[in-house]
């Protein structure tokens, strides 16, 4: 029998505008499909949930994209099925805001569908940044829109912010976030901004128009951050995530320990581990007409698939595993490389289970690599 | 039934590398039926992959061809493909020592570069009728008039004999072949003498052994006969002869001015050396043919495999590779640094090149190579020498009364605009000057004598990239010559490695430390601590550079999809390490061992 599923991601591949410096599979100029696209992630969920040992679910995560884009007609929409899989009392079920669509009406259908933690991208609250990232919103919605959702009724919200943006100094970067968490929120996902080269960012960086900060400035904002959150009395549980007791992100601490989840929407991505002890990745097609065609037609639309032999699942799991800082397990399987890191002094090994170092965080693409084949 | 000599022509057609040598092969093949248009492979002639793509010919070949005159006769022309490339030369002069005319083939828009020259001297010397050919007249910046003037005046051969001629288009194609057997005269051997019979090339054939490509100079070659190869003394019964239409064909004998094969189970392209004579066991030939030459390697350079487990494959490879090679020569090697592989021997760079290619792409090896480097002569004060192919073997300093190093004769061929630069570069590099000459087409021929090392380290791409690509270059090697010449050693992360040491003159050693560590410096990659280089000479360090350590690998975002991207770039940055040498605890990659070659 396959693992039974208790994760399930849903991709909206929608926004108002595509930041420069985002390389999702999401698109600006298709906000008239929203209709006909519900109707199909509705479809394809139903149609998934049959063909699988699923629920009831302990996480849901609604990304995107801008999910908050979806009227709150239409996100009942695409509950509707999610409750149909079932839901485990006190299921975490998150979805992802973008802080112009926050407003009391929005907030009170968000909780009305069934969300339970708003993560909202923040980003940054400096305007030259704001304007860098080309965000359409100022630091002060940012700020508005925590208020309104916390006075709104969500008692678990993330903060998404960006780090190393060039022409943010260390200070700069201290004070946004300073003022994020004086807003009383009890989760922070700090993300070092990445260039990718398909991105117009990545343009710009390539012909010269950008010069990005060095390693070294990128670190120093992130330990200042990782310092900041310590003593505002968050725990740093994965390498860009930090929560308050008791509000870690289950849904992505799920993916990290390598838990199966179903993921359903325009190219987005499941894990099932099949009975025979392989992993299965598989997704969707990725644009948004050709998912909705393909659904339409075959109630699915996986475009690839991939299967992993147990060893080889292993490796993976053992290069995200390391991510959670608390330490993993999933590293046993890899004595002699376990005891390389540890010998460079990347891995610290502690009752069974083994932690990345401080240098082991800034490394930790090196510490991943070495599980892999 | 055999052709009567007076009918039989051998021409090769000689030309600077991309004037258009294969192309107006191939036209020639096609106009006389030899091969229909239908079956033409584009440039039939050059039949290694390797061969194609890179566009030059390596081994030779030999087609015979049949050609209906307009004098009512029908001609039997034998077409030898030389190899295009300098270190090839060897091979080039047996071909043509089997021939008795050459077609010349000048780019109508490049002229007579240093590669034309030097095969028209070569063919001179063999004596061979120059039919000379103006190529590619069809292209825009054609200039056929100034090219003809330039033979006559460069060359001395009438402007009136020039053909024009486009073998991309075919025209002309019908006058070369009228030339040719108007002017290249007919074989004078008899065919009932001794026989003596050329080899010029020799390829192995996994089912038949060894062919042999000859030319029969006296006398008649046929099955069944027991041969004897001259120069090693070894002697076979012949199986097979035939010739090549353009595939083996059989044929009852091979008689006095004939080209074609020879089959006689010879199991090693050793017992078949290009230049050897064949004869008659039983009624050999008085001498052998001149010119015979027991070829050397220039350049030497160590081959490893980068993974351990591929030592014996790479033996294996490189034994099957010599059956059909008899110019590489290797034994076996072990470095400090690099673990076991082999000391390798070339003919040139560009052979080294061919060489790692076919091991890599035939025997799918991963193979690093070190900088090549020459023979060096060492004298010691116990009054002994000894050859050094190898700097890392050269003997303590306290032992050595002095090195000799080869030398070349160099011809550099460019316009005139660019003499400056080009004698600047020859200066630079220890070249000391013999002479300029001025031709027409604004051309001028310098002349140096020059260590062969300066050569092998960059020159030619120095060359063209200071003449825009103009300068042209051939030499050949004109002895030893002693020299003031110091080891320079690499230390990486404090352990020298062997790979990485060069022999250089002393007054140059600081610089090149400085600048080897230099570019080091930035082709190994980030490890996980500080690396240091370190130049030094005689155990005192002359330069030092630290790579820095890595300061950051990390991604941010690790999420769903993410993960099979994330798995996936790393297992591609993991594969790219493969091509690395883990030296002690340092990742080194392959440019890192070929860095000495370019430090200018």
């Amino acid at each position: 029998m396959m693992e039974r599923i208790r994760s399930l991601y849903l991709h909206v591949p929608f926004c108002t505008w595509l930041c420069k410096y985002c390389d999702f599979n999401t698109y600006a100029v298709l906000q008239g499909l929203i209709p006909s696209y519900v109707e199909a992630l509705s479809r394809e969920i139903d149609v998934q949930s049959a063909m699988m040992p699923i629920g009831p679910l302990e996480t849901v995560f609604i990304g995107g994209g801008t999910p908050s884009l979806l009227s709150g007609d239409q996100l009942q929409r695409v509950m509707a099925p999610v409750f149909r899989i079932g839901l485990q009392p006190g299921a975490e079920v998150t979805m992802e805001a973008n802080p112009s669509n926050v407003t009391s009406e929005h907030v009170a259908a968000w909780l009305a569908a069934g969300v339970t933690r708003l993560s909202l991208g923040v980003q940054s609250l400096q305007p030259g940044a704001l304007r860098f990232l080309e965000r359409l919103h100022s630091g002060d919605d940012a700020i508005a829109a925590i208020r309104v959702a916390r006075a709104g009724g969500f008692d678990n919200i993330n903060g998404d912010l960006l780090y190393g943006v060039p022409g943010v100094d260390l200070s700069s970067w201290m004070e946004t976030l300073d003022a994020v968490v004086a807003e009383g929120i009890e989760h922070v996902s700090a993300y070092e901004l990445t260039v990718e080269s398909g991105t117009r960012l990545g343009q710009e960086v390539r012909t010269g128009l950008v010069t990005m900060p060095d390693a070294e400035a990128q670190l120093d904002q992130y330990w200042a951050a990782v310092d900041r959150l310590k003593v505002a009395g968050f725990c740093h549980y994965e390498i860009s995530n930090w929560a308050r007791e008791g509000y870690r992100c289950r849904h992505n601490l799920a993916g990290w320990h390598y838990q199966p989840y179903l993921g359903c929407g325009a190219g987005a991505h499941s894990m099932l581990r099949l009975e025979d002890g392989t992993t299965e990745r598989r997704w969707n097609v990725k644009g948004p007409h050709a998912y909705i065609k393909a659904v339409g037609e075959a109630g699915r639309a996986v475009d690839g698939r991939e299967t992993l032999s147990p060893e080889r699942a292993r490796g993976e799991a053992a290069m995200i595993g390391v991510r959670v800082l608390e330490g993993t397990t999933a590293t046993q399987a890899f004595p002699d490389q376990r005891r390389q890191l540890v010998g460079a002094g990347l891995l610290v090994e502690d009752a069974g289970r083994v932690h990345l170092t401080r240098r082991g965080v800034e490394l930790a693409n090196q510490v991943g690599a070495a599980f892999l084949r | 039934m055999s052709t009567p000599t007076h009918l039989i022509r051998a021409i090769s057609v000689i030309a600077h590398v991309d004037h258009g040598k294969t192309t107006l092969s191939d036209r020639l093949l096609e106009f006389t039926g030899t091969v229909a248009p239908r079956d033409m492979v584009e440039q039939v002639l050059d039949q290694l992959d390797l061969e194609r793509e890179r566009g030059i010919t390596i081994k030779a070949q030999a087609v015979r061809m049949l050609y209906q005159a307009d004098d009512g006769n029908t001609y039997q022309i034998n077409l030898i493909d030389t190899p295009g490339h300098v270190d090839f030369s060897y091979e080039v002069s047996r071909a043509l020592a089997a021939c008795d005319g050459a077609i010349l083939v000048v780019d109508a828009s490049q002229g007579i570069e240093a590669q034309t020259l030097a095969n028209v001297h070569q063919a001179l010397d063999h004596h061979l009728t120059i039919v000379p050919v103006v190529n590619k007249i069809d292209l825009p910046h054609a200039d056929p008039e100034l090219v003809r003037e330039e033979i006559q005046k460069v060359i001395g051969l009438p402007a009136e004999s020039v053909i024009f001629a486009s073998a991309r288009q075919g025209i002309g194609t019908k006058e070369i072949l009228e030339a040719v057997v108007r002017e290249v005269p007919p074989p004078t051997g008899d065919r009932s003498s001794p026989l003596q019979a050329l080899i010029f090339d020799a390829k192995f054939d996994a089912y038949r052994g060894v062919v042999t490509y000859v030319r029969v100079l006296e006398g008649t070659l046929r099955p069944k006969m027991r041969i004897q190869m001259m120069q090693t003394g070894r002697s076979f019964e012949v199986d097979e002869v035939g010739v090549f239409r353009p595939h083996r064909t059989e044929v009852e004998d091979l008689s006095a001015g004939e080209v074609g094969y020879l089959i006689a189970n010879i199991r090693n392209v050793r017992d078949s050396r290009v230049g050897d004579t064949v004869t008659d066991e039983a009624r050999p030939a008085a001498a052998p043919l001149p010119g015979y030459r027991h070829v050397t390697p220039m350049v030497f350079a160590g081959l490893f495999p980068t993974d351990t487990d591929q030592y014996q494959q790479l033996k294996e490879a490189l034994e099957r590779l010599q059956l059909n090679d008899a110019s590489l020569v290797y034994e076996p090697e072990s470095s400090a640094a690099l673990g076991f592989g082999y000391r390798c021997g070339f003919l040139g760079l560009l052979h080294m090149d061919i060489v790692q290619e076919r091991l890599e792409r035939e025997f799918n090896l991963t193979l690093l190579a070190t900088a090549p480097t020459v023979e060096y002569r060492v004298r010691l004060r116990n009054g002994e020498e000894v050859p050094v192919d190898n700097p890392d073997k050269l003997p303590d300093p306290a032992e050595i009364e002095s090195i000799s190093e080869p030398m070349v004769l160099a011809t550099v061929v460019v316009p005139s605009t660019y003499v400056g630069n080009m004698m600047e570069l020859s200066q630079e590099r220890r070249g000391q000057f013999l002479n300029m000459e001025y031709q027409p087409g604004d051309r001028v021929v310098i002349t140096y004598r020059m260590p062969l090392a300066e050569i092998i380290h960059d020159y030619n791409d120095q060359l063209k990239s200071r003449s825009k690509g103009y300068a042209s270059l051939d030499y050949e090697l004109v002895g030893f010559e002693e020299a003031n010449l110091v080891k320079l050693d690499i230390l990486v992360a404090g352990s020298p490695v062997d790979a990485l040491s060069m022999i250089v003159e002393r007054s140059k050693a600081h610089q090149q430390g400085r600048r080897l560590s230099e570019k080091l410096k930035t082709l190994i990659p980030r490890q996980l601590f500080e690396v240091p280089i370190q130049a030094a000479i005689g155990g005192k360090i002359v330069a030092r550079e630290t790579v820095p350590a890595l300061r950051k690998d990390v991604i941010a975002k690790c999420y769903g999809g993410d993960v099979t991207r994330k798995r996936k770039l790393l297992e591609k940055q993991k594969e790219g390490k493969k091509r690395m040498k883990r030296v002690g605890n340092v990742e080194i990659p392959q440019e890192a061992f070929m860095a000495v070659l370019s430090l200018d």
